[in-house]
């Protein structure tokens, strides 16, 4: 209960900010103020804020404790995403004027068929981005209101479409600003306490995963999915009717619903397909999902960090920047917001794998951050702190969908068809209702996955048409439009097929996985060699020039 | 049918354009000869196709220039030739000449549908010179009443309040220089909202301040680049027909945020309003003459710069004040603050 009135807190607050937070002035003189740019750091917390989402505030805690410490390389290449971003787009992007990639194409280019290519990329991007905000606000809705997880997605869904439509997004900087302090707080607060609160032996725990995961107290255990595990050790644990039941050492078969009570102090049984707590798979920092760590990690590290920047709703904050110089350094305090925040996720997940290592028995990770401090800290506090985290979690939901939708609907009604209010109102509601479709079957698929998935797409699309439309201007038209096409059908095929079809480890399930590393490259030289067979348009060099004069 | 409409899209800029090359291909599909070419007073401009040797080009033209009407000649290899002479707004511009066998009647009847199409090239051209003389009025539309009027409040507060009037002085000079600059078509919302301040300020003066202002403007829309004088007017129009003539105090608001692609600026004033068929003639332009120039101006400088769906939208009624609704989209190809 508590929760929901936070949560209800944080919606009502945004909702004021966006609607009545532009700056008012009553006087004349005031005017000059209100005709004053957005400083740059105002603008840095509104960036920082709209790209925490729900994937970085529960995704990175939960796959961190599913999969290891190698998860940490992740929100390493969120932050450095920013890095690419300064170095490459962000000046030459603000002085062209462009307000998203679609823009940015047709200013380079010159062609509205490009342009409505752009769109239907933003569009995957979007989407593939957007249901896993859903997911993550659907599980906190449900874990805090205890209704079914489908009530929690639709509901999301009607908040924030019905927040855009109240007006909430008017004043997005002050919003998205806004946000990123309850993030912080909402995070932070509870982290610092658990931390505290936990005590030196379960601190030391958390720090050396080679010390083996048993249950830190008799954990009740509902397996909401078949799930097939092994144990070790044999142990004996309790249904629901109260009988004991003996389970030897060996394989294991649990059907969806069973419940079983765990003893406090029985090893913790190993998923099947997942690594081991503890075990050096789950210590190595490395990505290791399919058998070669070095290049997955490489893979992903690359979708991330180039994906970053053909992001199209990062891409459109910068345009609020003054000057290109100032768009710079906006970027710079976004790397520093962005490299606090990520340090707690990480500590969910380190004192999760402690506390709460059950949830890795029923695809629940993605919940550990919202668990956590009800498990660890008991009483009215504990309440206090899941309120706290849900809240946050759920602001990470409002912030990154509003910012989503809003640009999925502007990619909707400008890009594909000729824009017009009524159709932008009416593109959020289609972007809403897809997303929650999409959503709905997405409750057994980790939000970081799917977050990659759109990093992936944006890193083998958006990202060559922004670097070489920038930085290389034998671009062509052809050149542009077969990249993009080759890197949206490889980038989204692959990860797609993959989650689709899992498939034994191996080169093949790796390659389709993370398939960065080759997509990337492919769009790249596709571009590139399409482009010297083509004639440069001759606005070109003048367009170009444009990009980098001072 | 489409080839016709195809050849109007081609000559859309003129005959000395790059579209008229692709012309000259299409009407020798057309009329199915061996080549065409289109000149004008000169002589020969494009070509395509075979192409006589330019003395018998050259006579041919003067002959038609001369006396008028077509004109048929043989080459010395036997091809016909016919030179069909081109009117554009009744006045000869130019021949099409069409090599190798040409039906007559049919050179003709292309030569007066590209004339036609020359006239569309040449209109558009005077339309848009229209355009640029309307904000070029608009610019020096800075009323000499106004002008009288800011001076003569400046020159009655320097005694009394001699603060004051230095700061309005200052104002009344951005204002101007605002209003006089040549530098270009397109200002940031930023830009034109200084304009709109020293403006109201100077209005404010006049009024003894019985005028209440409210500015709300999100962040992002500032650097967005719209037309020049857009906002300015409209303000302009909300002061001296909505409030002027209203008893007690009077209200303006002006909001800005962004929605998605676009950028929406309002511009509200709690004045005496007008008949909504007033503003649809305002804004058709045939309204009273003094008060239709600039709103209407306005309009279709937008209209021509985003395209139709992108006009003035007025909310009013008689007594109830004014709403005037700028929606422009954030970038517009072409569209940049100097």
């Amino acid at each position: 209960m508590t929760s929901v009135v936070a949560i209800g807190l944080v919606l009502v607050t945004s909702l004021f900010i966006g609607i009545y937070g532009v700056r008012a002035a009553r006087s004349t003189s005031d005017f000059l103020v209100a005709s004053r740019r957005v400083s740059p750091n105002w603008n840095a917390l509104a960036i920082a804020g709209e790209y925490l989402s729900a994937a970085s505030v529960l995704g990175l805690a939960g796959l961190l404790l599913k999969n290891g410490l190698g998860t940490m390389w992740y929100a390493v290449g969120f932050t450095a995403g920013y890095v690419a971003v300064v170095a490459l787009v962000a000046g030459p992007m603000r002085r062209s004027g462009a307000y998203t990639v679609p823009d940015f194409a047709e200013y380079r280019l010159g062609a509205p068929r490009l342009r409505k290519l752009c769109g239907c990329v933003v569009l995957v991007i979007m989407l593939l981005y957007l249901v896993p905000q859903f997911k993550g606000a659907g599980v906190v809705l449900s874990l805090v209101s205890g209704t079914p997880y489908w009530v929690g997605v639709v509901l999301a869904g009607l908040v924030v479409s019905g927040s855009i439509a109240a007006g909430g997004m008017r004043a997005a900087t002050y919003v998205q600003a806004f946000h990123y302090v309850v993030k912080l707080i909402f995070i932070a607060v509870p982290a610092i306490y658990l931390v505290v609160h936990a005590g030196p032996e379960t601190r030391a725990e958390a720090l050396h995963p080679e010390w083996g995961t048993h249950f830190p107290q008799n954990t009740s255990v509902e397996f909401t999915v078949e799930t097939r595990f092994s144990l070790d050790e044999p142990v004996t644990v309790t249904d629901v009717s109260g009988t004991e039941v003996g389970l030897p050492a060996g394989e294991h078969t649990v059907s969806e619903g069973t419940e079983y009570v765990f003893p406090e102090g029985a090893p913790i049984p190993h998923p099947e397909g997942l690594p081991e707590l503890g075990s050096d798979r789950w210590s190595t920092p490395l990505l290791d999902v399919g058998g070669y760590p070095l290049f997955e990690t490489w893979s992903t590290m690359l979708a991330i960090t180039l994906g970053c920047m053909g992001l199209p709703h990062v891409i459109m904050r910068f345009h609020t920047s003054p000057t290109a110089h100032v768009a710079r350094r906006v970027a710079v305090g976004v790397i520093a917001l962005l490299g606090v925040f990520y340090l707690f996720p990480v500590v969910y997940g380190l004192l999760g794998r402690v506390l709460t290592p059950q949830l890795v028995l029923f695809q629940g990770t993605d919940t550990v951050a919202v668990v956590l401090p009800s498990h660890a800290v008991s009483g009215s506090i504990g309440t206090l702190l899941t309120a706290l985290v849900a809240a946050g979690a759920f602001g990470a939901f409002l912030s990154t969908s509003s910012g989503l939708l809003l640009a999925l609907a502007g990619g909707l009604s400008h890009d594909l068809f000729q824009g017009s209010v009524p159709r932008l109102r009416l593109a959020v509601v289609v972007g809403t209702c897809v997303s929650v479709m999409l959503a709905l079957p997405a409750q057994m698929t980790d939000i970081n996955m799917l977050v990659v998935w759109a990093f992936t797409v944006a890193a083998s699309t958006f990202c060559p048409l922004l670097v070489l439309g920038i930085w290389w201007r034998r671009l062509t038209l052809p050149g542009a439009a077969s990249g993009l096409i080759v890197g949206a059908v490889t980038a989204t095929g692959a990860v797609g097929w993959s989650i689709l079809f899992p498939a034994p480890e191996g080169w093949v399930t790796v390659l389709l996985g993370q398939p960065a590393a080759w997509t990337i490259p492919l769009a790249f030289f596709t571009m590139m060699i399409v482009s010297r067979f083509t004639r440069t348009p001759e606005w070109a060099e003048h367009a170009v020039l444009r990009l980098h004069s001072p | 049918m489409r080839q016709v409409h195809a050849l109007g899209v081609d000559l859309k800029d003129g005959m000395h354009a790059r579209g008229a090359n692709s012309a000259v291909r299409r009407l020798r599909r057309l009329l199915a000869v061996d080549g065409v070419i289109l000149a004008d007073l000169d002589g020969p401009v494009v070509s395509h196709g075979k192409k006589p040797n330019s003395e018998e080009v050259d006579s041919l033209l003067g002959q038609v220039f001369e006396y008028g009407g077509g004109a048929r000649g043989d080459l010395p290899n036997g091809t016909a030739v016919y030179v069909s002479p081109l009117a554009v707004a009744d006045e000869l511009s130019g021949a099409l000449v069409a090599v190798g066998d040409p039906v007559e009647a049919d050179v003709d009847a292309a030569a007066s549908l590209v004339s036609d199409y020359l006239d569309h090239a040449a209109l558009r051209r005077v339309r848009s010179r229209i355009a640029a003389a309307d904000l070029r009025t608009l610019r020096a539309q800075i009323s000499p009443h106004f002008v009288h009027n800011s001076l003569a409040v400046i020159s009655a507060l320097v005694h009394t309040d001699p603060d004051r009037a230095r700061h309005l002085l200052s104002d009344f000079a951005d204002y101007l220089r605002y209003g006089f600059s040549e530098k270009g078509d397109y200002a940031t919302v930023s830009d034109e909202l200084e304009a709109v301040q020293t403006y109201l300020e100077l209005q404010r003066a006049r009024f003894h301040d019985r005028l209440d202002i409210t500015v709300r403007m999100a962040p992002e829309v500032l650097p967005v680049a719209i037309p020049f004088l857009v906002v300015q007017p409209i303000v302009e129009n909300a002061v001296r027909h909505g409030l002027e003539r209203k008893e007690g105090r009077g209200h303006v608001s002006v909001s800005g945020f962004g929605e998605g692609p676009l950028c929406v600026i309002e511009i509200e004033d709690d004045g005496i309003g007008m008949h909504p068929d007033l503003a649809r003639s305002l804004l058709a332009g045939t309204g009273p003459e003094p008060r239709s120039v600039g709103l209407a101006n306005v309009d279709q400088r937008l209209r021509a710069v985003y395209g139709p769906e992108y006009g003035l939208v007025i909310e009013t009624a008689l007594g109830e004040g004014t709403k005037v609704t700028v929606r422009v989209p954030r970038f517009t190809r072409g569209v940049v603050a100097q």
